[in-house]
């Protein structure tokens, strides 16, 4: 895989972001990062191996704020040939505590702002030829999780958008897919577990996913085949990087 | 916040009638203090509390006063 001569916008800078920004970076592209934490971003294109990597603060809880923005990351650095979507939050919440207002800012966050950044970069004159979008959703998307509605219906818009988008865009040029990742090792995943430490839900959920713990990189790996040349004939599907656990 | 105020806010919270928990009620006796609750429990502390309660914080507690203080 190579994507030299390719300049990639990657929202999320956390821990799937960071891997995924790395790989990418390793294999040539030019990185525009996204998130609301400018000093992980300053962390993360520390890392990055190359020249022209760049970043912007944007808060994708306010979705109006995105299109101008885009519009400046254009006029600053040109059309894209990639976006990667790993920006989330894990909420979790009973359901009588969901009020309509955190599911919205979950929705927010994880999905309409995908949606938005889609919208805007599949624009003429914002995209090269060849432009690949993968969206992080998760397996949760497949699968009942008490507590985790706001978050769950989140990932699963996000394989239906994709689907939908797919179509739409195919005509451009223009492929969609998500990767869905298993638990996987990142701040993010310690902090959904920590109440739940040595429960027996907890050990269940862990002996799904029979082949142990996701790392970053092995969903990374899966974000740069669905970018590259390699994936050419797969768009608006989901692909499952979850060591078993959907299947198990 | 009184302490009768933040008994009945807990009392909501964990769904138990009112009067039912005294401050010296220890935590292991309530049936419907499990894993559903205290994330209930995390949520109404950031929620109503700005507080960050987390999963290490909530295995020290072992008193409806412990919760009590902490919501001071
Ligand atoms: N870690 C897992 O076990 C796991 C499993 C399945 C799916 N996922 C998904 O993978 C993606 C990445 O997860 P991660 O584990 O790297 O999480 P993470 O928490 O390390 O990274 C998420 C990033 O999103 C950023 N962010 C949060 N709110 C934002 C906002 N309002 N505006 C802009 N940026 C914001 C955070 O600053 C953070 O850098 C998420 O979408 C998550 O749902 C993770």
């Amino acid at each position: 895989m190579d994507f030299t001569g390719k300049t990639i916008v990657l929202a999320g800078a956390g821990g799937i972001g960071a891997a995924t920004a790395e790989l990418l970076a390793s294999l040539g592209a030019r990185m525009i990062l996204l998130d609301v934490v400018e000093e992980k971003m300053k962390e993360v294109l520390s890392t990055l191996e190359g020249e022209g990597h760049t970043c912007y603060v944007c808060d994708f809880s306010v979705v109006e704020s995105i299109e101008p923005l885009l519009a400046q990351i254009i006029k600053e650095q040109g059309p894209v040939d990639g976006y990667v979507h790993t920006t989330g939050i894990g909420a979790v919440r009973p359901l009588k505590m969901s009020k309509y207002d955190f599911m919205l800012r979950v929705m927010n966050i994880n999905f309409f702002s995908f949606v938005e950044v889609v919208r805007c970069l599949t624009k003429k004159g914002s995209f090269n030829a060849g432009m690949n979008i993968v969206g992080i959703s998760a397996v949760g998307a497949f699968i009942g999780n008490s507590t985790k509605t706001a978050y769950c219906a989140s990932k699963s818009a996000m394989n239906s958008a994709v689907r939908c988008l797919a179509k739409e865009l195919a005509p451009k040029g223009i492929r969609l897919n998500t990767v869905a990742p298993g638990a996987t090792d990142t701040p993010m995943a310690k902090e959904a577990t920590d109440y739940r430490d040595g429960t027996d839900e907890q050990k269940i959920n862990a002996m799904r996913q029979y082949l142990g713990t996701c790392q970053p990189e092995d969903i990374a790996d899966a974000v740069a085949f669905l970018l590259s040349d390699l994936s050419r004939m797969v768009t608006g599907t989901c692909m499952p990087v979850d060591g078993g656990k959907l299947t198990s | 916040m009184t302490n009768e105020e933040k008994i009945a806010m807990l009392e909501d919270v964990l769904e138990l009638d009112g009067g039912t928990l005294k401050p010296e009620t220890e935590l292991s006796s309530i049936e419907e203090y499990d894993s559903m609750a205290k994330l209930s429990l995390i949520v109404m502390m950031d929620d109503e509390f700005g507080k960050k309660l987390t999963g290490e914080q909530i295995f020290k507690f072992k008193t409806v006063k412990d919760i009590l203080d902490f919501m001071e």
